[in-house]
């Protein structure tokens, strides 16, 4: 009903003040018909019983009662169809003309009917435009004062004053009606407007985070590499299905348990849970480790989250990532297992070959002239030479399985000054070479370290000096450049080495100038070795050179002196 | 009557030239090409004045025979015994076992001149 009401009420029109106008007309112009029905009903009420008016005046408020449904059923037409504003002028115009002619011409200038006039004017300011009201006031001055004269009464100025009055409130209500309409629209406006730019930035940014969450999710499944998420009280929050087949474990038993259950695990070895409880623990972690899964050997690397957002830079929590690491591991180990056999396969023969090659230089079964022995000692330099070679690949290999380790023991430095004097002298003197060496006076008499292993760093570095030296020193030197570290130097007079091939130096298989392979001999391990023990033992390796002019290596080490820091040092 | 000497060595060639280096400087030598004979010839009651062990022997492991006959046996108290191996790290453990260890390659003259410092002066 009201929907039915309203459709006929309404004026489609975009403008939303000429549709309230013109929805007001409609209003005001229903109300007219039901005004005329009623009245016509009464007129038809009255023929039949009371009879209070004459037949010619019946007659003229029928046709008047009618009339007015004619003009206002063809205004309605205009209103909705052709102009809200003609519509409105024609309305107010037949409302007054109808008015004019409904009363005594005396009543309507001075008398009952009066007030009739004022609803035009109260009306136009509203349907039309505000200063309308002022038009209207002065069309019914003009009616009442025309009909005033002809029925020969004096005008009433009064009422001609009050319509201006009238006239004057109905524009100002009017115009400030119609200014608050105006900027409450604006203000609807501008809401509209806030509220569509919120609602589009929202559904862009959820569509953002759509793609990107997705996107994410893709990477998470797709990866082949196991990774969980961490918060900070190692609760996993989240776990993706590459982790779930390489545990070979179901989901449940991954996300929302907290991590210790996990490491808690019988197929996980003793040594791996150790790691791994190590890792929650510490907040520094090596980037990488590995840990046996039953048989599978996992790599894992940890990440701290960080909320960089804000200063406190607050731990978030942790990604791990697992690598199934196990082929790797098998080649690795069977590499390193190769290379230990082939060594020591080589080492027995070798072994034998320098030992009769000594019983020759010894005359064991009898004399032997200059030449023979002099071919012996031949014999044993590169039987030697070549067990040299064997070590560094043995070395090499252990250190790349990982089964090269640091023992730390109470040294004495000057020994060590002894050995390499013990090893090397004879070479060095061979070679018209002098070995020199000094301890500085602040270094410990006694101190921590892995006797062995320093050996092997030094005689490496004094044999690479000697190796590339013709004609000078081979400088050792051990010293203490500040409090908790303590160093070695070794610094000869020879080739040195060109700046850029400096960076390249440490590298495995690397000699500076291919060619001096075969002239120096050697595979090139003997730098990177020290490099990989210096590192074992928390140190670090510098070089200075200068073509001609000779090289010095420079290692820094970790002092180790007090029963507290070998404890640290045992536990590494 | 000089001083017996029992090497324990599986590989021919060193066997050969530790017993030459043993026995220029005096020593009488016997040798024992695997852990079992090794046991065999103790067990008869050879008791030799120095051991030359390899650890890495056939049968019965040069460790085995260190710790369930060599110190086991009273008249074997006293005989001076040299660990030789190949393998540098676990030289370093297998001190406690010997008097010394020897990392192989081990040269003639070495041999040589530990033998005679630890052979009694006459």
């Amino acid at each position: 009903m009201k929907i039915h009401l309203d459709s006929i009420l309404n004026v489609p029109v975009s403008d939303p003040d000429d549709s309230r106008r013109r929805r007001l007309l409609n209003i005001l112009m229903f109300g007219a018909v039901i005004a005329a029905v009623a009245g016509l009903a009464a007129i038809i009420l009255d023929s039949f019983t009371t009879q209070s008016f004459t037949n010619s005046e019946r007659q003229l408020v029928i046709a008047g009662l009618v009339l007015t449904t004619l003009g206002v059923v063809a205004i309605y037409y205009v209103n909705r169809r052709v102009s809200g504003q003609w519509a409105a002028l024609l309305y107010l115009l037949l409302l007054t003309f109808i008015f004019t002619f409904s009363d005594q011409p005396q009543q309507l200038a001075n008398g009952r009917s009066l007030f009739v006039y004022t609803i035009p004017i109260a009306v136009s300011s509203l349907i039309l435009f505000p200063l309308a009201s002022f038009i209207f006031a002065a069309l019914s001055s003009i009616i009442i004062v025309a009909l005033a004269s002809s029925v020969s009464i004096p005008p009433n100025p009064i009422a001609i004053i009050g319509f201006f009055m009238l006239a004057l409130v109905s524009w100002l209500s009017a115009r400030s009606l119609d200014q608050a309409l105006r900027e409450l629209r604006t203000i609807n406006l501008d809401l509209d407007q806030a509220v569509t730019e919120r609602t589009q930035a929202l559904a862009e940014s959820l569509k953002r985070e759509r793609i990107e969450a997705g996107r994410n999710q893709a990477i998470l499944n797709s990866i082949a590499d196991g990774v969980v998420v961490f918060d900070r009280k190692w609760n996993a929050i989240l776990a993706n299905p590459a982790l779930k087949s390489m545990l070979d474990l179901p989901i449940e038993l991954i996300v929302n348990k907290n991590f210790r259950e996990l490491i808690e695990h019988p197929r996980l070895s003793p040594r791996s849970r150790g790691l791994l409880y190590a890792m929650m623990e510490h907040d520094t972690q090596p980037p990488s480790f590995r840990i046996e899964w039953g048989r599978k050997t996992l790599s894992i690397s940890a990440a701290q989250v960080y909320d960089n957002s804000k200063e406190s830079n607050t731990n978030l929590g942790t990604v791990t990532v697992f690598r199934d690491f196990t082929r790797e591991a098998e080649v690795e180990k069977l590499k390193s297992t190769f290379v230990a056999i082939v060594s020591h396969e080589l080492r027995t023969p070798l072994n034998a070959i320098l030992g009769y090659a000594e019983m020759f230089k010894e005359s064991v079964y009898g004399p032997m002239n200059e030449k023979q022995i002099n071919m012996s000692e031949r014999i044993m330099k590169n039987t030697q030479r070549l067990l040299g070679l064997i070590n560094d690949l043995l070395d090499q290999a252990q250190m790349e399985a990982g089964k090269l380790t640091v023992q730390m023991a109470p040294l004495k430095p000057a020994e060590l000054l002894e050995n390499i004097h013990g090893v090397m002298d004879q070479s060095v003197h061979e070679k018209g070479l002098r070995l020199t060496s000094e301890i500085e006076d602040n270094l410990p008499e006694i101190l921590n370290g892995d006797a062995a292993r320093l050996q092997q760093i030094l005689v490496n570095l004094v044999n690479n000096g000697v190796k590339f030296t013709d004609h000078g020193t081979v400088h050792v030197r051990l010293f203490c450049p500040h409090t908790g570290r303590w160093g070695i130097e070794v610094s000869d007079t020879g080739h040195g080495i060109p700046e850029s091939e400096l960076p390249y130096i440490f590298d495995t298989f690397r000699q500076v100038d291919g060619a001096a392979t075969r002239a120096h001999g050697g595979f090139g391990l003997g730098l990177s070795i020290v490099k990989q023990l210096v590192n074992l033992m928390n140190g670090e390796i510098k070089v200075k050179s200068k073509v001609d002019r000779g090289s010095t290596f420079t290692i820094t080490l970790p002092l180790v002196t007090q029963e507290a820091d070998m404890e640290k040092w045992r536990n590494l | 009557m000089s001083e017996l000497a029992l090497i324990v060595e599986d590989d021919e060639d060193l066997a050969n030239i530790f017993a030459e280096a043993l026995r220029s400087v005096g020593f009488e030598v016997e040798l024992a090409a695997d852990g079992q004979s090794a046991q065999e010839r103790l067990k008869k009651g050879v008791a030799p004045f120095l051991i030359l062990l390899d650890m890495h022997v056939p049968h019965i492991s040069g460790g085995d025979l260190l710790t369930n006959v060599i110190k086991k046996d009273e008249r074997l108290a006293k005989a001076i015994v040299i660990i030789t191996t190949a393998d540098a790290r676990m030289g370093e453990a297998y001190t406690e076992l010997a008097d010394f260890v020897m990392i192989k390659p081990i040269s003639f003259i070495q041999l040589r001149d530990l033998t005679s410092r630890l052979k009694p002066k006459k």
